[in-house]
């Protein structure tokens, strides 16, 4: 049992900054919940957010993506708006993460400000640039999501509430691929690979290369998509593709534990991120060819 | 706390405590369909319907109920769908033990009144969440594939 000794309900993003601050004790903000039974903040009240207007998906007319933290990931997985972007990634990671009754009500805003290594939205969101909306009492700031997570568990916010996610319209027409590795359908991820690239006159114009649970952090290989900048999009050799998926596994941070090695973990960066590239730059066959049949 | 609910649409006020799950407020007042597995909300035996969709009680905090429609295999017995679920279930042995039944059956009803799409995928997406130790899966899809059958034979015939 959650020793809680109080359950408040904000009916805005204000009203629960100025909740969490009221005290007596200390809280936590609570969405969907489904993290939040499994591991109990230690707090004294928790700040309910479902009824704070913050689970509306919405596409500005310039094409720009603005998901609310409470938004369901089912809500995610099934809304039209957010079907095309990306070349489907984003609701392809929302249908993927935890099972049908868990999308029910976790949150996308949950899944970030958990923190998790792991988190399976987090390397999506990563590559295609999102930026978090932060209030505070009576402000709000925004912030490139690479800056919100400062270590497992643990991000930027203190007591302060993410409101929502914004992707910008040139991400959701980029070339994306990503790949999930995970010992079941529900286990959570012991590698994933998302890579987004901005495709301008034949050339590979913006390159991300977003991992997730090899590092303290979801994390972008930035030297990696260094090397992708610039290629042209027909003539980029195979070589620099695994060089470039070489480097990235050089960036990451793994960790042993029940579920992998480190060894295991980096390697397996090595071997998605230049699968994924190549599914992204929708060379089929060379994967299909390369890796005796299996497209990962 | 006192939350006020509507459950298997009738009003129920009930008293909880504020760090307390769903399923344990719902066994309290008699929903026993609503099984404890492994409160993780990985096994799916305590799914009930959140306004209509589908979600594992054992990880919803009871106080979100308050407000809220919440519907138990209880509320559904005499619903037409759920009878014909209920009885492909039993048609194709489905059901050995029993405890992962209701979790099932709900979340199959969840899934027939919401989507349209009737593909084994679908139904398969459907039934995730929902682990059962006896059966290993393929009679609850048979059974849930019929009733799917049958949905498709009705919209043709009527087209």
């Amino acid at each position: 049992m959650w020793e809680l000794k109080e359950y408040r309900f904000a009916a805005s993003a204000q009203e629960a900054v100025a909740l969490m601050r009221q005290g007596p004790g200390t809280g936590a903000y609570i969405a969907g919940g489904t993290d939040m039974f499994l591991h109990p903040a230690e707090c004294d009240f928790v700040v309910d957010i479902n009824h704070a207007g913050l689970s509306d998906i919405a596409r500005t007319p310039a094409g720009d993506l603005f998901l609310g933290a409470a938004t369901t990931l089912h809500n995610i997985a099934t809304n039209p708006l957010v079907a095309d972007f990306a070349e489907g990634m984003l609701i392809e990671a929302a249908a993927h993460c935890g099972n049908r009754p868990v999308r029910s009500t976790a949150t996308i805003g949950g899944n970030i400000c958990n923190a998790l290594p792991s988190a399976d939205m987090a390397p999506v969101l990563l590559a295609l640039d999102a930026t978090c909306y932060i209030a505070d009492a009576d402000s709000q700031e925004s912030l490139p999501l690479v800056d919100f997570f400062v270590g497992p568990r643990a991000t930027v916010l203190e007591d302060r509430l993410l409101v929502g996610l914004a992707l910008p319209a040139e991400a959701g027409t980029r070339r994306c691929a990503s790949y999930k590795l995970t010992r079941s359908a529900e286990d959570i991820s012991l590698v994933h690979v998302c890579v987004a690239l901005g495709i301008e006159d034949g050339k590979i114009e913006t390159a991300r290369i977003a991992l997730g649970a090899v590092a303290p952090v979801p994390m972008r290989a930035v030297l990696a998509e260094a090397q992708l900048v610039g290629q042209s999009v027909t003539e980029i050799s195979p070589d620099l593709i695994a060089d470039a998926a070489a480097i990235a596994a050089g960036e990451c941070e793994p960790l042993d534990d029940h579920r992998a090695s480190a060894e295991y973990r980096r390697d397996m960066v090595r071997v998605l991120t230049r699968r994924q590239i190549l599914r992204a730059l929708h060379d089929e066959t060379t994967i299909t060819k390369d890796s005796g049949g299996t497209v990962a | 706390m006192k939350i006020e609910m509507e459950l298997n649409g009738r009003p129920v006020a009930h008293e909880i405590a504020p760090g307390g799950n769903l399923l344990s407020v719902l066994r309290e007042i008699g929903q026993f369909s609503v099984k404890l597995g492994c409160e993780t909300g990985d096994c799916g035996s305590c799914t009930v319907l959140l306004d209509g969709e589908p979600v594992n009680s054992c990880v919803v905090a009871a106080a979100r109920a308050h407000g809220h429609q919440i519907t138990t295999l209880e509320g559904l017995l005499g619903d037409p769908l759920m009878k014909e679920l209920q009885h492909e279930m039993v048609v194709k042995g489905a059901v050995q033990c029993g405890y992962c039944s209701p979790g099932m059956l709900i979340s199959l009803y969840a899934h027939f009144k919401a989507s349209g799409d009737l593909s084994e995928h679908a139904l398969r997406e459907a039934l995730t969440g929902n682990l059962c130790r006896c059966t290993g899966y393929v009679k609850q899809l048979e059974a849930a594939q019929t009733v799917a059958d049958n949905r498709q034979n009705e919209s043709g015939g009527a087209s």
